[in-house]
């Protein structure tokens, strides 16, 4: 279920994960540890200044069927990666 | 010996190989390291295309004349390009980023990488204090042949093998995806735009690697094989002249070596190509708004240093960067750099599994597991 960017902005996301200045393979695997913390429906948000991640990050748990990618808010250099734990 | 119009020239291409790096993205530890931890080929099919279209190019570069076999980028070959090339497969995961995405992600002002940067230059004079006589005696004699080989000095014309090898590589894409899949990834690939190309973030990763392509072989026609951490070498060797004069990379036989064929411990074309990307990435961030002073964590400085030093260490004993050896090791089929590559593709899967601990999906049997 892909949101629109307004939709995303007005989540309130239950986990913030901190990305900024990080960069590969650090930006995923703090995803993934976010993930770990969250409960089943609870949505985390990586915010990363790493536009790679915004490919990965998607890619990674669609593989691994554990989080539904909702959508990617960017605004400049700066990105907001929704995740559902799955 | 260095004209102004070798320096413009020079110019020219960095700044389009910076702008194309950074609108694509383009990172050789991703094309790796994504494929077997997340399944996202995306960087890897630009590195594939990057390839196809050097074989095609450095081909018909020969066939017509433009060059000689003689100035194809050859080295001597063996055990050493497996082991340079897998330290310095494992020196830029954990970096972060392969010599060319240090280079753009630099430009967009990610201080991580200026720091790798600073580190692979420490890293490649390093190398050149140890060079003689321990790399010699003990590195590169035993395991490595007298003179390089290129698959060129086959008595074939010399398209045949470029087309072979990328008919073959069609043949496999169009088996793995079908004739509609691959007709479709082509028109994807040409079609990716939004609006002002200059103001869109990153262009598709594969129409980016087929310009590079293009670029690197006009470049090799007109001027020379592209290559990134020798004329950063020197650049440290300029550094060290400066500080401790001339005389101290003279007499240093690596570095010797090196400055072979200039005027003076000096800056050449070569060198100029180099900041160029730098300053081609810049204009690419800053024309899309992506420019930004990313500061690192403190805790992510030992993986800047330490990667950036392996990298400027392994760089000398592959010998060549990932760009060096996929551009002109691969156009050139040099021996050399099909083995470096395989061992840098080594190195990423081995730091991507046991440094970072990272889960290798492309291998995980996921029906085996409940829960995550």
């Amino acid at each position: 279920m892909a949101l629109g960017e307004k939709e995303l902005e007005a989540l309130e996301p239950d986990h913030i994960v901190d990305g900024i200045g990080e960069v590969c393979p650090h930006t995923l695997n703090l995803a993934l540890d976010g993930l770990k913390k969250a409960k089943p429906g609870e949505t985390v948000m990586e915010v990363t200044d790493h536009s790679i991640a915004t490919k990965t990050i998607p890619a990674a748990v669609k593989m691994r069927k554990n989080a539904e990618h909702l959508g990617t808010v960017n605004s400049g250099s700066e990105y907001k990666i929704y995740l559902k734990k799955l | 010996m260095f004209t102004i119009e070798m320096f413009i020239l020079a110019a020219a291409f960095g700044l389009t190989y910076g702008f194309l790096l950074q609108k694509a993205d383009f990172c050789f530890v991703a094309s790796v390291r994504d494929f077997i931890s997340v399944g996202d080929s995306r960087t890897g099919k630009g590195v594939l295309v990057l390839m196809a279209t050097a074989l095609i190019g450095w081909g018909v570069v020969l066939t017509f004349g433009f060059a000689s076999l003689d100035e194809l980028w050859t080295v001597p070959f063996g055990l050493s390009n497996l082991i340079g090339g897998l330290l310095f497969g494992i020196g830029m995961t954990i970096a972060g980023s392969c010599a060319s995405g240090t280079l753009y992600r630099s430009g967009m002002g990610y201080v991580h990488f200026w720091i790798v940067l600073a580190c692979m230059i420490a890293g490649n004079l390093l190398f050149s204090f140890i060079y003689d006589p321990w790399a010699i005696d003990y590195f590169f004699e035993p395991l490595a042949t007298d003179g390089g080989y290129s698959l060129y000095e086959m008595n074939t014309p010399f398209l045949i093998l470029p087309l072979v090898i990328v008919a073959i590589m069609l043949l496999l894409t169009i088996k793995r995806f079908g004739v509609g899949g691959f007709l479709q990834g082509v028109k994807d690939s040409l079609t990716d735009w939004q609006g002002n190309p200059f103001k869109q973030q990153h262009w598709d990763v594969r129409f980016c690697a087929f310009l590079m392509g293009i670029t690197a072989t006009i470049q090799f026609a007109v001027f020379s094989n592209i290559s990134v951490t020798g004329p950063e070498t020197r650049m440290g060797g300029v550094i060290l002249g400066s500080i401790f004069g001339e005389d101290a990379v003279y007499n240093n036989m690596y570095l010797n070596e090196m400055f072979a064929g200039y005027p003076s411990v000096g800056l050449g074309p070569e060198e100029a190509l180099v900041i160029f990307i730098l300053v081609g990435a810049m204009i690419s961030a800053l024309l899309s708004g992506s420019f930004k002073i990313r500061f690192p964590k403190a805790k992510r400085l030992p993986y800047a240093i330490g990667g950036g030093l392996l990298m400027g260490v392994a760089s000398r004993m592959a010998p060549g960067c990932n760009i060096a050896n996929v551009i002109a090791g691969v156009g050139g089929m040099s021996i050399a750099s099909f083995i470096a590559i395989i061992g840098m593709a080594l190195g990423v899967f081995i730091a991507t599994a046991y440094i970072f601990k990272m889960p290798l999906l492309l291998f995980h049997n996921f029906d085996d597991e409940e829960t995550v």
